[in-house]
């Protein structure tokens, strides 16, 4: 990893490098400005250009290579990918307010459904122990059992 | 090593030519005269293309030495390995 930082920081002093050849001879006034460019303004902008392109295209290049590293250490992630085991769920694309409505309302209504089936058990369960009690309590004087202890 | 190391290195190595060419383009160019005093621009191509030569040298050096570590590390790591399934 540590190879690709020094590769970056060359690749940055070179572009710096390019970057100051291409304005010295103005910055140090043996071109003068309106003047036609003579043979050290020429040599200098022209190597400066082309060593600005090629150390940029470096410097990229090694970044890229250092992002590659971190991503196969594990320390980055690919940016856009879903984790594994986690399918999407289908439906339009999540642009706007209304589609993101549409995909949560998806993703609400089993747990939902789930839920209000669950109620609805227990709701009956509950109704089926008072009819039970009001029968035992109805049953009680029908049996003529009256002040004996019911076991 | 990656591809895109290998193209930076190549880019290093052009960085490097170019410093060599700053440093000699003065007298190839014959905008200074041999035995007279440097002008402006000589001072500044020499200087510039000195600091390139140095700045892109200490990079492949650096770059090849951290390299070559990373590759014995990952043979030792591999050896290491197929001991243990050995």
């Amino acid at each position: 990893m540590a190879k690709y930082v020094i590769g970056a920081t060359g690749a940055l002093l070179g572009a710096l490098a390019g970057v100051w050849l291409m304005l010295a001879p103005f910055a140090l006034a043996y071109q003068g400005s309106g003047a036609n460019w003579a043979d050290p303004t020429y040599v200098d902008f022209w190597t400066g250009l082309p060593l600005l392109v090629v150390s940029a295209a470096g410097l990229i290049l090694y970044v890229s290579g250092l992002v590659e590293e971190l991503r196969h250490r594990g320390i980055m992630r690919r940016p856009y990918t879903a984790p594994a085991g986690q399918p999407q769920a289908p439906g339009p694309p999540q642009g706007n307010a209304s589609a993101s409505e549409n995909n949560m309302e998806q993703i609400l209504l089993p747990l939902v459904t789930a839920m209000l089936k669950d109620m609805q058990e227990r709701d009956r369960e509950r109704d089926g122990a008072r009819g039970g009690t009001v029968a035992d309590v109805r049953q009680t004087p029908n049996a003529g059992e009256e002040g004996s202890v019911r076991r | 090593m990656a591809p895109q190391a290998r193209i930076g290195l190549i880019v290093t190595a052009i960085g490097f030519f170019a410093g060599i060419w700053l440093f000699l383009a003065p007298f190839i160019v014959e905008y200074q005269k041999v035995g007279q005093d440097w002008v402006d621009a000589t001072k500044n191509d020499l200087w510039t293309g000195g600091a390139l030569i140095a700045i892109s040298a200490l990079t492949l050096i650096l770059f090849s030495a951290f390299a070559l570590r990373d590759a014995a590390r990952a043979a030792e790591q591999e050896g290491a390995a197929e001991l243990e399934e050995s």
